[in-house]
C-alpha cells in the first residue's frame, strides 16, 4: 500500500514538474527524513556496537598483566639490597665466658673499623651462644678455635685445608683485661679474618659494582669505590679476568674429557680410574651448587686446522713450541667432534692432546707451560708421553696411557674445573672456597634474574604488539617471590637457601624471557593489512560516511534554523 | 653356490665383529655387468654395555652414543640411499638388501618406553638429534610419516625380554643424500677416513655413483647374560660406472669417441668411412682403485687390533683367470672359493689394486634375485588415481612367501575394497584371481587426515614362475593453502614399499625396496586468497552500496535534479563548465 502511495506521489511530482524545466521538487515529508535518519543511525549502530567490538576482539593480542613497576624496581636495585653477613663462631674452650665475650667484643669492633665495604661484613658469635638459638640459624662460615699455648711470644694461626676451622694459638698473657678496648690478640684475629675474606670481598664488590642493583647498595657516599680502592690493581685485574672466563651458572654441567692425537696412538687410556680418582671427589663436593655428568671419548687422526700456524722447533732446548698468541686457534672446531652434550646445560670440555712423536715434546712458548684454559669453554693439557720404538727406525707413541701417566693431566683438569666454575683462589681451604663460591653464585644469580626481569619489563613496554601469555605472568610472579626469599635468606646469612631460591628465580626468569609464543608471532606488515581491508572497506565506507555527514549537516542546519 | 659364499663371507665378518675385537673394517669389490663395479665398505666397532652406559667412549662415536642414551633407543637403523639398484643386470642386492633403505632417508628404531606416547616423544627426540648430527631433514619425520610396522622388521640385536620395546619407522623419500651427510658419517669412524679403506670415500665419487647406500646400525650383542656389547655397524655400498669414474677430475665432461677409435661392425651393408654400427665391447674393462676413486688407500687403520682381521681388509670378487696386480707390500690370500681374493693392507703405505684390461674373461656368475617388484601410480586426472604393484617370481620350482609393507601419506586415501589381483601363470595367460588366493594376511591401519599416514602390511605367497599384479584405487586429498610446499607442482613423494622375503635356509630375511613415487596433487593458483578477497569484497560492496543508496537517497525527476543542483554553489560551477565545454565542441565541429 505504501508503494502505491509512493508511486502516485512520484507520478504527481513528475507531472507537476513537466511544464517548467527548473522547478524545484516539493520539500520532503518529515517522516521520510525521519526514516532516512533512522536508517543511517541503524547502520552506524551496527558498525559501532557490533562490527567494531568483533573486529577489536578478534584482532587484539592477549597481554597478561605484568607487575612492570615491581620488575623495574628489582632491576634497579630498589627492592633488594644484597648483604652478606658472614657468621664466624668463636670456640674458646680455655677461656672463661666473660673474657671470651670481652675478646669477641673488641675483635668485632676492630673488624668493623677495618671493613669499608658494608654489604659484606663478618659477625662474630660465641659457640655456646650459637647453640642456644636453634631457630633461624645462619650458616656458619668459619669456626675460630682459640687455643692457648705457653711457649709463644705472639699469636699464630693455622687454617685447616679440609674443614672450615681456623686454629689460633696465642700466649695466655695476651688475653685482654676486662676494661681495655684494644688488645694485640684481637687485632691479630681481626687482621687474619680480614685477610681470609679479602678476595671474596673484592669479588663481591666487583660483581655488585658492575650492576645497577649493586651500584645502589651503599648510597649516598658509595663506599663501594672506597672498597675498590682498597683492592690492589693486580687483584682487581685478576678478578676481572677470572670472572670473564668462568662459565655462566647452570643447574647441570656436562664434563667432556677427550683424548686427541694426530696419529693412531695412543688409542686407549685408563680413563675410568682417572675420573674416579681426580674428578668424582670434586664433583661430589660441588654437588650442592650444580649437578655434573661426565663423558669421555678418544679421537684419533685429529689434525690442526690448515689456518693454524704449526708449532716451531726450538733448536736450543730441543722442544717444539706453540706461540701463546696462536693458542686460540689450537682447537680445530670444524673437524674435531666436540659437539656439546645432549640435554640442558653447558658442556665443559677438557682436552688431553698427545702430539705426534715427530713433534714431541710440545710446549707453549712462554713459561714452557703445557696447559691452558679456554674462557667459558674448557681446558687443554698437552701430554708428552715417552715415545717407544715401534719398528726398526721409527718411534711412536705408546698405544695405551696408564693411570699414572694421566695423573698430572687430571690434577690440572680438576684445577681448571674449579677456576672455570668461578671458585676464588684463596684461601687454601677448599670448603671455604666452595662456601665463597656459593655466595658468589647466589649473588650473581640474584643480579642476573633481577636484570632479566628489568629487560622483560622494558621489552613488553617497548613492543606493544607482542602477546604476553599467562605462563609468562606466572613465571614472573614466581621469579619475584623467589627473588625476595633469596634476598631475605641472604640477609639472614643462610646462603645455601639463598642459592636455592636464586636458582629457581633464574630458571623462571629465563623461562619467561625466552617464552616461544612471545616471539613466534606472525608478522603482517601494514601494507598487507591495507591490501586486505581496503577492497571491502573502501566501497562500503564511502556511502556510509557520506550519509552520516549529510545527516549531521542537516541536523546542524535544522538546529541553527530553530535557534535563529 | 655364489650365494653361499657371499653369505659365508658376511657371516665370517659378523662373527669377527662380535668377538672381542673392538674395531674391524673391510672393503669388497665386485665387477658387475656391463661395466660397473660394486664397492662395499663395512666398518664395525663396539663397546661394552657398561662403558656405554657410563659414557666412556673409545671407538664408539660419542655423539651417536649420547643421542641413543638420551632417546632410550636400544637399536637403531638409519639409511641414506640414492639411485636405483638394477636387479635385472646386477642380480641380487648386496647384504641381501639388509643394509639399504628406500630412496632418501629411512630410519627405524626400537625404543624402550612404558607406553606408546612416551615412545613417540622419545622418537621425536631421536629424529631431531639425528637430524642435527647428520645434517639431514630427519626432523621432518613427524606423526604423519611415522608408522609402527607389525611384521616387516625384526630386531637384529639381543634384547632382554623385560624391556618394553617399541618399533617406530619413518621415511623421508624426498631427501637428497649428498656430501653433507657423508662428512658426519666419516667423523663417526675411529680412523676418520684418514687411514684404512675409508680413505677412499670422497663425496665427489660417492654421490656420482649409479646407486649408493649408506647405513648405520646400532644393536646390542650379548654373548652371556651380563656380557653385552653395543655394536655400531656402518656400511657404504656404491655401484660405480667404471667408464664414468675413470674420467679425469680436471676434465670431467664426457666427449664422443673419435671416429677412428670406434669399433664398427664391418659386415653391415651401410658400413662406410662415416657410417658405423658400433660393436658391443667384448673385452673386460681394466681399472684400478686410484683411477676409480681418485686416490689410493692410505695404509691400514691400525686400530684393527689382531693381525687376522687385517687379512681380509680388501677383497675382490672376480673371475680367477683375471690378472690382478696389487702394491708390493700387501699379502694376497686366495680363499677356498675361487672367485674371492683378499689382500691385507700395509701400515701407513699407500695401497693400490690394478685389474688390467683383458679380452673376454669369464664372468662371475651372479645370483638371481628371489623376487622382482615394481610399483607405479596409474590413472589420470586430479581427483582419483590407482596404485599398481607387480610381483614376479622368477623361480620355476619354489613359491615365494613375503611381506609387503607400504606407508602412504595421508593425502593419498586408498580404497582397500578395490584391491584386485591378476595373475599371469607359467602358461602366459592373464586372469583375475581372488585376492585371498594370494594374500594370506592383511594388516591395515587407515590414515587420519593430518595426523597419520596409511599403513598397509600384506603377507603374500607367489606360486612359481608367475607374475601377480595388485591394483587398488585411491583418492587425492585437497590440501590447505599453507600445506603446499614451495615446489607444489613437482608432485609429492610417496615412500618406497618394503618387501621382506623370508629365507629359512639362511635365517636372515631378504629385503627389497621399490622405487619412490611422485604423486601429482591438485594444486591451486597461489594468488587465490587475494583474488577471493578482492572478488567477495567487490560483490559485498556492490550489494551493500545499492541497498544503502536505495534506503537513504531521495528520488526526484531529472528536471528536479537539475534544479536542485543549480541551487548549490558546486552545481552552478558545474553548469558553467558544461556550457564552456559545449561551446568549444560546437566550435570544433564547425571547423570540421
Amino acid at each position: 500500500m505504501s508503494a502505491n502511495h509512493e508511486d502516485s506521489e512520484s507520478s504527481q511530482t513528475a507531472m507537476t514538474s513537466k511544464p517548467s524545466a527548473s522547478s524545484l521538487p516539493p520539500p520532503e515529508k518529515p517522516n521520510a527524513i525521519q526514516t532516512r535518519f533512522g536508517v543511517v543511525a541503524a547502520f552506524w549502530a551496527v558498525i559501532l556496537f557490533l562490527g567494531f567490538p568483533i573486529w577489536w576482539k578478534t584482532t587484539s593480542i592477549y597481554r597478561a598483566e605484568l607487575p612492570i613497576q615491581e620488575m623495574l624496581d628489582w632491576a634497579g636495585g630498589k627492592s633488594c639490597r644484597p648483604v652478606f653477613p658472614l657468621e664466624i663462631r668463636f670456640d674458646t674452650p680455655s677461656l672463661p665466658d666473660l673474657e671470651a665475650q670481652q675478646l669477641l667484643r673488641i675483635t668485632q669492633h676492630t673488624l668493623d673499623d677495618l671493613n669499608e665495604f658494608s654489604a659484606h661484613h663478618l659477625r662474630l658469635k660465641l659457640a655456646d651462644e650459637e647453640a642456644q638459638q636453634a631457630t633461624e640459624k645462619a650458616d656458619t662460615a668459619l669456626t675460630v678455635r682459640l687455643l692457648a699455648q705457653d711457649d709463644l711470644s705472639s699469636p699464630r694461626s693455622l687454617l685447616d685445608a679440609d674443614t672450615t676451622t681456623l686454629d689460633v694459638f696465642y700466649p695466655p698473657s695476651q688475653i685482654p683485661p676486662p676494661s681495655s678496648s684494644i688488645s694485640p690478640l684481637s687485632s691479630y684475629i681481626a687482621g687474619e679474618l680480614q685477610r681470609l675474606f679479602a678476595e671474596e670481598k673484592a669479588i663481591m664488590a666487583h660483581i655488585l659494582s658492575n650492576n645497577a642493583m649493586g651500584a645502589n647498595v651503599n648510597t649516598p657516599q658509595s663506599p663501594n669505590s672506597q672498597a675498590q680502592q682498597q683492592i690492589s690493581p693486580q687483584l682487581a685485574e685478576s678478578i676481572t679476568r677470572r670472572l670473564r672466563r668462568s662459565m655462566k651458572y647452570a643447574e647441570t654441567y656436562h664434563l667432556a674429557f677427550s683424548l686427541f692425537t694426530p696419529g693412531s696412538a695412543p688409542s686407549s687410556w685408563d680413563i675410568e680410574s682417572a675420573v674416579q680418582a681426580y674428578i668424582s671427589p670434586l664433583v661430589q663436593v660441588l654437588s650442592p651448587i650444580s649437578n655434573f655428568t661426565i663423558d669421555t671419548q678418544v679421537q684419533l687422526y685429529a689434525s690442526f686446522s690448515p689456518t693454524t700456524p704449526p708449532p716451531e722447533y726450538d733448536e736450543t732446548q730441543q722442544v717444539w713450541t706453540l706461540k701463546e698468541e696462536n693458542l686460540s686457534a689450537f682447537i680445530n672446531a670444524a673437524e674435531w667432534p666436540l659437539n656439546p652434550s645432549i640435554g640442558s646445560g653447558p658442556t665443559i670440555n677438557f682436552i688431553l692432546y698427545v702430539p705426534a712423536p715427530s713433534q714431541s715434546p710440545l710446549l707453549v712458548n712462554e713459561g714452557k707451560a703445557t696447559s691452558w684454559i679456554i674462557p667459558q669453554w674448557g681446558g687443554v693439557f698437552i701430554l708428552n708421553p715417552p715415545s717407544i720404538p715401534t719398528s726398526e727406525s721409527t718411534k711412536g707413541n705408546p698405544p695405551h696411557l696408564p693411570a699414572n701417566a694421566l695423573t698430572p693431566a687430571f690434577l690440572t683438569f680438576s684445577h681448571q674445573l674449579l677456576s672455570l666454575l668461578g671458585t676464588p683462589q684463596t684461601p687454601t681451604s677448599l670448603p671455604l672456597r666452595l662456601q665463597t663460591l656459593i655466595r658468589i653464585r647466589a649473588a650473581t644469580l640474584l643480579l642476573s634474574a633481577s636484570s632479566t626481569m628489568g629487560s622483560l619489563a622494558r621489552l613488553t613496554e617497548s613492543l606493544p604488539s607482542i602477546p604476553i601469555p599467562a605462563t609468562v605472568a606466572s613465571s614472573v610472579s614466581a621469579t619475584l617471590s623467589h627473588l625476595s626469599s633469596a634476598c631475605d635468606s641472604l640477609r639472614q646469612g643462610r646462603f645455601m637457601a639463598a642459592l636455592a631460591s636464586a636458582r629457581v628465580a633464574e630458571t623462571e626468569a629465563e623461562r619467561s624471557f625466552f617464552e616461544k609464543s612471545m616471539v613466534g608471532q606472525m608478522y603482517f606488515p601494514d601494507e598487507h593489512k591495507v591490501a586486505v581491508y581496503l577492497p571491502l572497506l573502501g566501497p562500503i565506507g564511502v556511502p556510509l560516511v557520506l550519509g552520516l555527514v549529510k545527516e549531521i549537516r542537516r541536523v546542524v542546519v535544522g538546529w541553527k534554523a530553530r535557534r535563529g | 653356490m655364489n650365494t653361499f659364499f657371499l653369505l659365508s663371507l658376511i657371516l665370517v665378518a659378523l662373527s669377527v665383529g662380535s668377538a672381542a675385537s673392538n674395531y674391524h673394517e673391510n672393503l669388497h669389490l665386485q665387477p658387475l655387468p656391463p661395466s660397473n663395479l660394486l664397492a662395499s665398505f663395512n666398518f664395525k666397532s663396539n663397546t661394552t654395555q657398561s662403558s656405554f652406559e657410563k659414557q666412556h667412549f673409545q671407538y664408539f662415536p660419542r655423539a651417536l652414543g649420547q643421542i641413543l642414551q638420551h632417546a632410550n633407543t636400544r637399536e637403531l637403523h638409519l639409511r641414506f640411499t640414492s639411485g636405483r639398484w638394477d636387479s635385472e643386470s646386477w642380480g641380487s642386492r648386496p647384504w641381501n638388501g639388509a643394509k639399504e633403505g628406500g630412496t632418501g632417508v629411512e630410519l627405524w628404531a626400537w625404543i624402550e618406553a612404558p607406553d606408546d606416547e612416551t615412545a613417540f616423544s622419545k622418537w621425536i627426540t631421536l629424529t631431531q638429534s639425528l637430524s642435527g648430527l647428520f645434517c639431514a631433514s630427519l626432523n621432518f619425520i613427524d606423526s604423519t610419516r611415522t608408522t609402527q610396522p607389525v611384521v616387516s622388521f625384526d630386531p637384529a640385536g639381543d634384547h632382554s625380554p623385560s624391556e618394553n620395546l617399541h618399533l617406530l619407522h619413518g621415511t623421508l623419500p624426498g631427501e637428497v643424500v649428498c656430501t653433507e651427510n657423508l662428512t658426519p658419517f666419516l667423523k663417526l669412524l675411529p680412523c676418520k677416513g684418514k687411514a684404512g679403506v675409508a680413505s677412499l670415500l670422497d663425496g665427489h665419487k660417492l654421490f656420482d655413483a649409479a646407486w649408493q647406500s649408506m647405513s648405520i646400525d646400532v644393536r646390542p650383542v650379548c654373548s652371556g647374560p651380563e656380557e653385552c656389547l653395543v655394536q655400531v655397524d656402518q656400511t657404504v655400498d656404491i655401484v660405480l660406472d667404471i667408464e664414468r669414474s675413470k674420467r679425469p677430475r680436471g676434465n670431467p665432461i664426457p666427449r664422443p669417441i673419435p671416429g677412428d677409435k670406434l669399433v664398427c661392425d664391418t659386415s653391415k651393408s651401410y658400413h662406410t668411412r662415416d657410417t658405423c654400427y658400433p660393436l658391443e665391447q667384448t673385452a673386460e674393462q681394466g681399472w684400478s682403485i686410484t683411477e676409480l676413486f681418485g686416490r689410493s688407500i692410505s695404509g691400514s687403520c691400525p686400530l684393527t687390533d689382531s693381525e687376522s682381521s687385517n687379512e681380509d681388509a680388501v677383497c675382490l670378487h672376480i673371475s680367477p683367470v683375471r690378472e690382478v696386480r696389487s702394491s708390493p707390500d700387501s699379502v694376497e690370500t686366495k680363499w677356498t672359493n675361487d672367485f674371492t681374493r683378499c689382500f691385507s693392507l700395509p701400515p701407513s703405505i699407500p695401497f693400490d689394486l690394478t685389474v688390467p684390461e683383458q679380452a673376454s674373461a669369464a664372468h662371475v656368475p651372479l645370483d638371481q634375485p628371489v623376487l622382482h617388484a615394481e610399483r607405479t601410480i596409474v590413472g589420470h586426472g586430479q581427483e582419483r588415481g590407482g596404485m599398481r604393484i607387480i610381483f614376479n617370481n622368477p623361480s620355476n620350482e619354489k613359491s615365494v612367501d613375503f611381506i609387503y609393507f607400504e606407508t602412504l601419506p595421508w593425502f593419498l586415501r586408498p580404497y582397500i575394497h578395490t584391491l584386485q589381483a591378476t595373475m599371469t601363470g607359467p602358461d602366459g595367460i592373464r586372469r583375475q584371481v581372488p585376492t585371498s588366493e594370494i594374500i594370506k594376511e592383511t594388516f591395515y591401519r587407515p590414515g587420519v587426515d593430518r595426523e597419520r599416514g596409511t599403513q598397509l602390511e600384506l603377507a603374500l605367497s607367489l606360486p612359481p614362475a608367475s607374475t601377480v599384479t595388485l591394483t587398488y584405487d585411491f583418492e587425492k586429498a585437497i590440501l590447505r593453502y599453507t600445506e603446499y610446499p614451495p615446489d607444489a607442482n613437482r608432485g609429492f613423494n610417496v615412500a618406497p614399499a618394503v618387501i621382506k622375503v623370508d629365507a629359512p635356509q639362511t635365517g636372515r630375511p631378504i629385503y627389497l625396496r621399490t622405487t619412490s613415487l611422485l604423486l601429482p596433487l591438485p594444486t591451486p593458483d597461489f594468488s587465490m586468497p587475494y583474488n577471493v578477497i578482492i572478488l567477495t569484497s567487490t560483490v559485498i560492496a556492490l550489494a551493500f552500496g545499492s541497498i544503502f543508496n536505495l534506503l537513504v537517497r531521495r528520488f526526484v525527476t531529472a528536471d528536479e535534479a537539475v534544479a536542485l543542483r543549480a541551487q548549490t554553489f558546486r552545481g552552478r560551477i558545474g553548469g558553467k563548465i558544461v556550457a564552456l565545454r559545449d561551446r568549444i565542441r560546437g566550435k570544433s565541429s564547425k571547423v570540421e
